[in-house]
């Protein structure tokens, strides 16, 4: 009876110690993301896709993703009529993402994408 | 070995009590990582209902410990904030580099327009260099008006220490007078309530209770600019503050003291209507007292009886007239607008000229800055007016222009 109630409180104690140790703050964001099947970025289309903070340009040259995080400051930039604009301090950049007006001093940065084998678009973030 | 494991068992039985016990005690976590620094933090946890501090500092991307310090990963109060920079306020001069600096924030280049830090540190609001120097001088402990001492030591400005002044009259000046500057200890009074650093002009002052604004602006109303000025006027006869004793109850009275002239604009208008940013916050050289570094004229707008105010057309979206727009939108300024501007290049951007009214007595168009109200004026040139160009301080304009009170 006692070797239980110890073995007992033993594993409890531990458990949660365990928990407690193997607390972890917040995983990573991932450096790769599936944006869908490539057939839902039809040709002359500018999608964004807001939770990988980009937007998506299939053009004649292929497929082009911009990162819509502003090079300044980090601010999400805003698409316009005629490109993009930062709300927070008033950086704009043209439609194909080159710098128009700072604080900024350069264009929207370009991220890597590619067609997977099954069809799927693949950003990679690094 | 059985009394061993009775008391691991028990200490382990405890340790499981105790993380358990400190859980229930932890409110539900609310993590952010923002953009800028990518490191996860748990301010949220307790102040996720502040609001946005403003539209160029949304919290996703800055988040709360780069500006105001503090410990990250801590819930509980007295270790989150014991780290803090400036306490509630890091727009404190003394922490105000490490809160607000960085070449892509407030401490860049003049080229870049982001030298503010460096532009408010040598300012004589923080500096209150222009009024030691002439105390002292009153006093004859320097032989001149020119600034040799500051609050704080900057720009091979010593810093002033009314101890190791020989005259008690400077020593009670150090003790009673130095309540205006940037990193003064305030005047007890509601009507002295504000917040040191930038936040004494950018943030709404505490409310009488002690709680705060959370917010940053540069729609600066007069009555932010009066918890410091026109509230009284210090004396050399006893080196004492002397509080103003009417009670104003309309804006008419309350903007200035009622010890001088001044015209309708100077009250329909804010401080900041009238007085530049190089001004108010300083132009990052030393002056040595007010009267050198406040240039804006009446005819800075108005113009005189043979010249037209100057004006400027905007020609780059780059431009600081367009910036200071984009933070303070009271107006929708474009390329190709042209507005006013000061003898020393300051772009006057809330005052345009009306685009349907260029002819031989143009018409202009002010956005006041802090209500964002439409007012229109015409210049002297081509009036009735008997200014004479040679006479342009504002009494000269007051001897007409004066409003009763």
């Amino acid at each position: 009876m006692l070797k239980g109630s110890l073995a007992g409180s033993a594993l409890i104690g531990l458990g949660v110690l365990g928990r407690f140790l193997g607390f972890q703050s917040e995983a990573n964001p991932p450096g790769q993301y599936d944006l869908g099947p490539s057939t839902d970025y039809p040709q002359g289309s500018r999608i964004q896709v807001p939770e990988a903070q980009v937007i998506v340009i299939h053009s004649d040259l292929g497929y082009i993703a911009l990162s819509l995080v502003c090079p300044h400051l980090g601010c999400e930039v805003q698409v316009t009529g005629d490109g993009f604009a930062c709300p927070c301090h008033g950086s704009r950049f043209q439609a194909d993402g080159s710098l128009h007006n700072g604080p900024a001093s350069s264009s929207l940065t370009s991220l890597r994408i590619e067609e997977s084998a099954e069809g799927h678009l693949i950003l990679y973030h690094q | 070995m059985r009394h061993q494991l009775v008391i691991v068992s028990f200490l382990l039985l405890l340790a499981a009590g105790y993380v358990l016990l400190k859980q229930a005690q932890t409110p539900e976590l609310t993590s952010l990582t923002p953009v800028l620094t990518g490191q996860v933090e748990y301010c949220l946890t307790c102040h996720a209902d502040l609001p946005e501090i403003s539209q160029s500092h949304p919290v996703e991307t800055f988040g709360c410990v780069i500006c105001h310090g503090g410990e990250a990963l801590a819930v509980e109060a007295d270790l989150a904030h014991s780290t803090m920079r400036g306490g509630a306020n890091p727009s404190e001069l003394s922490v105000v580099e490490a809160s607000c600096g960085g070449e892509q924030c407030h401490s860049g280049t003049p080229q870049m327009y982001r030298d503010h830090i460096q532009r408010v540190n040598t300012s004589l609001q923080a500096t209150y260099a222009g009024a030691i120097a002439q105390v002292r001088y009153a006093f004859g402990a320097q032989p001149d008006l020119i600034a040799r001492m500051s609050i704080n030591a900057v720009d091979g400005l010593v810093a002033f220490n009314p101890n190791q002044e020989v005259s008690p009259s400077l020593q009670a000046f150090g003790q009673n007078c130095l309540s205006c500057h940037l990193s003064a200890q305030l005047l007890i009074g509601s009507e002295y309530n504000r917040w040191g650093g930038c936040s004494a002009c950018h943030s709404p002052a505490p409310r009488e209770d002690g709680t705060s604004v959370h917010k940053l602006t540069t729609a600066v109303a007069y009555s932010q600019c009066n918890t410091c000025h026109n509230r009284g006027n210090y004396s050399l006869a006893d080196v004492q503050f002397h509080p103003r004793t009417d009670t104003p109850t309309d804006r008419l009275h309350d903007y200035y003291q009622p010890i001088a002239e001044f015209t309708r604009c100077e009250w329909t208008l804010d401080c900041v209507d009238c007085h530049t940013r190089q001004e108010a916050m300083g132009d990052g050289h030393l002056y040595n007292n007010k009267k050198e570094i406040q240039y804006i004229r009446c005819y800075t707008c108005h113009g005189t009886l043979d010249s037209l105010p100057l004006t400027y057309t905007i020609k780059d979206e780059d431009e600081l007239a367009l910036r200071l727009a984009f933070v303070n939108p009271v107006i929708d300024l474009n390329v190709g607008d042209t507005i006013l501007m000061t003898e020393k290049g300051e772009p006057l951007w809330y005052i345009r000229l009306m685009a349907e009214k260029v002819e031989a007595v143009p018409t202009y168009e002010l956005f006041t800055k802090a209500t964002g109200q439409s007012l229109g004026f015409k210049p002297v040139f081509g009036s009735t007016c008997q200014q004479q160009p040679d006479q342009q301080e504002a009494r000269y304009c007051h001897e007409c222009h004066a409003i009763e009170r």
